[in-house]
């Protein structure tokens, strides 16, 4: 489904990284680990169309990231990409349901997949270990356990192919992370969609099927 | 679009009290603005009806903005005078309804003088044609009364039965003042927000009076020592007048009335047309409204520039909320329209409440406005022109966001999401 081939990126002040081959299926469990600064949140903002390719190409589906312009790269990410960051994945101003309905404001395509909005909300929060009450508590109230999960809620919200998160048990206790990570490996559906995590926690691994750690690959 | 409007609102909502400041201190600046034009309307209208009622002023020949100062607006002195037997002879004129003389010169306690007939309060007319109303008593009908403008009274504090004396020429100094003979005021008249409020009305014969021991200027005998029983009857008619207001049967003849006036052969006089020249004066007077005007212009420019300050300040604190957008596929386009239609809201409610806020302080204040300045800004609730400003004001709103627009768009959203 995703493909990468021969990426490199080279920074502002020089430095260059190449990455390696990454080959993702459907269904698929990929653990990306590495020191901090060894290019793990460049690589997934490459894949996720955010960052302009400058050296390789990546293909998802039939998709060609050197051929498409950034607004189709936006439709890519909006349509089949959910997005979880390290920390301060919520809006302040807004409520929990409308954070993780954010997750289908820009797609009609991942729209189309949900008939009804609330009881869709309903199960992911209920699927990720989330009390209900949440829904209608005021987002910096959460605890960063709760707004990590309404950030996988609305990653996952109309099925998306694949799902991209940046850290997101950093900010997590141990305990809370295998919690977490065992409520989002059962709250992804392994028959339609592949998820990607860059982690510098190699604790985590077991949870995945497939670990590609880049600090190895520089050695 | 839906999204974007109500996540916008929201996003606002969360910023408020910035938002709200940045709205009122524009919507302040359009009241400003508002209400510099609205009261300039006003103060031109009021200004063009000073006089009203009277189709031409005839007066010794000098410029019209002369004759209308002095005729009119009580300023400046006439150079010359006019001989009561020119007046008598324009009066003869079949195209003449009515002709009311007047003469200046004198004044009391810094009010002018104005002498003239009885029928003066009738033919005289101000603002819309309005007639002049007496709050007490009634025009003078002798020559030793005197009726006074509404200021008068109040600053001087004079009622029906006050007794005045004046002086000569427009300075009170010594040896000056008609002290020899007084007069007793009979009515006092209604504001008018016109200079009349500002003038005491004598009898022509009773200032001819006052003159008879005068000459050059230098007062050379009392009235003390003349028995007004032994004068002859004509002793009191005055020999010259300053000049004459003049009404006619049909104002279709005013050019041809002026033109005869002004080749009348025995003296040299001429005739204005009171609209014309006071339309001309306000040219001059207006330009320090539009001096105003332009001061507004500039606050709403300063107002519209601390409007792009807050969007561009406010960016760096949205930073968080325009990443979220972005990496659920949010296009930069999108967040660039955010930031326009912000400015766009902000200018739209401040247009609003600038047309609220004005449209209740001219209802009102228009009675208030008109008894303290004798301007009457006509209760409307937005002008044709008033839309072009509105326009022009959200326009400039619209295109000087372009600039933080242009920022967000520009935003690589790889240094947000990191």
């Amino acid at each position: 489904m995703l493909h990468t081939l021969g990426l490199e990126y080279c920074y502002d002040n020089g430095k260059k990284i190449v990455f390696p081959e990454i080959g993702v299926q459907r269904g698929q469990r990929l653990l990306i680990s590495g020191f901090s600064g060894c290019g793990k949140t460049t690589l997934l903002s490459l894949i996720a169309g955010a960052l302009k390719l400058q050296t390789g190409d990546i293909k998802f589906d039939s998709y060609d990231y050197s051929s498409m312009s950034s607004l189709l790269l936006d439709r890519l990410r909006a349509d089949h990409i959910g997005y979880i960051f390290q920390t301060l994945n919520l809006i302040p101003f807004l409520s929990v349901s409308e954070n993780i309905a954010l997750g289908i404001r820009f797609s009609q395509a991942r729209k189309s997949r949900i008939n009804n909005l609330n009881q869709e909300i309903n199960r992911l929060v209920a699927a990720l270990g989330l009390d209900k009450e949440v829904l209608n508590t005021p987002v910096n109230r959460l605890s960063v356990g709760q707004q990590q999960r309404v950030a996988v809620a609305r990653a996952l919200l109309g099925k998306p192919d694949l799902i991209l998160a940046d850290e997101p048990t950093s900010a997590l206790d141990s305990d809370t992370t295998k919690k977490f990570l065992n409520e989002v490996m059962e709250a992804f559906d392994s028959s339609k969609q592949a998820i990607v995590m860059v982690s510098h926690d190699a604790s985590i691994a077991p949870y995945f099927d497939s670990v590609i750690d880049l600090n190895e690959h520089y050695a | 679009m839906n999204t974007m409007l109500s996540l916008l609102l929201k996003s606002m909502r969360s910023r408020i009290i910035p938002t709200s400041l940045v709205t009122i201190s524009l919507m302040a600046s359009m009241v400003l603005l508002l209400s510099i034009e609205r009261i300039q309307q006003g103060a031109e209208k009021g200004f063009n009806q000073s006089i009203s009622g009277v189709d031409a002023i005839i007066g010794p020949r000098a410029s019209s903005l002369e004759l209308v100062l002095y005729t009119v607006f009580h300023l400046g002195r006439p150079t010359n005078n006019i001989t009561t037997k020119t007046i008598n002879d324009v009066k003869l004129r079949s195209d003449i309804s009515w002709l009311v003389p007047i003469a200046l010169g004198d004044s009391h306690r810094g009010y002018r003088v104005i002498a003239t007939e009885p029928n003066y309060f009738k033919h005289i007319r101000y603002g819309n044609n309005q007639p002049l109303a007496f709050s007490q008593g009634a025009p003078f009908s002798d020559f030793s009364e005197a009726t006074i403008g509404s200021d008068v009274a109040k600053k001087l504090n004079y009622t029906v039965g006050s007794e005045i004396q004046v002086t000569h020429g427009s300075i009170e100094s010594i040896g000056s003042k008609h002290d020899d003979f007084s007069f007793k005021v009979t009515g006092v008249l209604n504001k008018t927000g016109t200079p009349i409020d500002q003038a005491i009305f004598l009898d022509l014969k009773g200032y001819e009076l006052l003159h008879l021991g005068w000459k050059s200027g230098k007062k050379v005998f009392s009235l003390n020592d003349i028995n007004f029983s032994s004068l002859p009857p004509d002793a009191l008619n005055p020999k010259t007048v300053t000049a004459a207001f003049v009404g006619l049967k049909s104002k279709l003849t005013i050019f041809n009335f002026s033109k005869n006036i002004r080749e009348y052969p025995e003296e040299a006089i001429s005739a204005v047309i009171p609209g014309i020249a006071l339309s001309e004066l306000w040219s001059i007077v207006g330009l320090v409204d539009k001096g105003f005007q332009l001061l507004s212009w500039i606050i709403i420019a300063i107002s519209l520039i601390a409007m792009v300050t807050l969007i561009i300040a406010s960016l760096d604190n949205r930073k968080q909320e325009m990443t979220i957008y972005r990496a659920n596929g949010a296009s930069p386009k999108f967040l660039a329209a955010m930031v326009i239609y912000e400015s766009l809201i902000i200018g739209l409610m401040a247009i609003i409440g600038a047309i609220i806020l004005v449209t209740i302080v001219t209802y009102f204040a228009t009675t208030q406005l008109n008894l303290a300045l004798g301007i009457s800004p006509s209760f409307e609730w937005i002008s044709i022109d008033e839309i072009k400003v509105f326009s022009i004001i959200l326009l400039s709103g619209a295109l000087s966001s372009l600039i933080p627009a242009t920022m967000v768009f520009r935003k690589n959203i790889h240094q947000t999401l990191s």
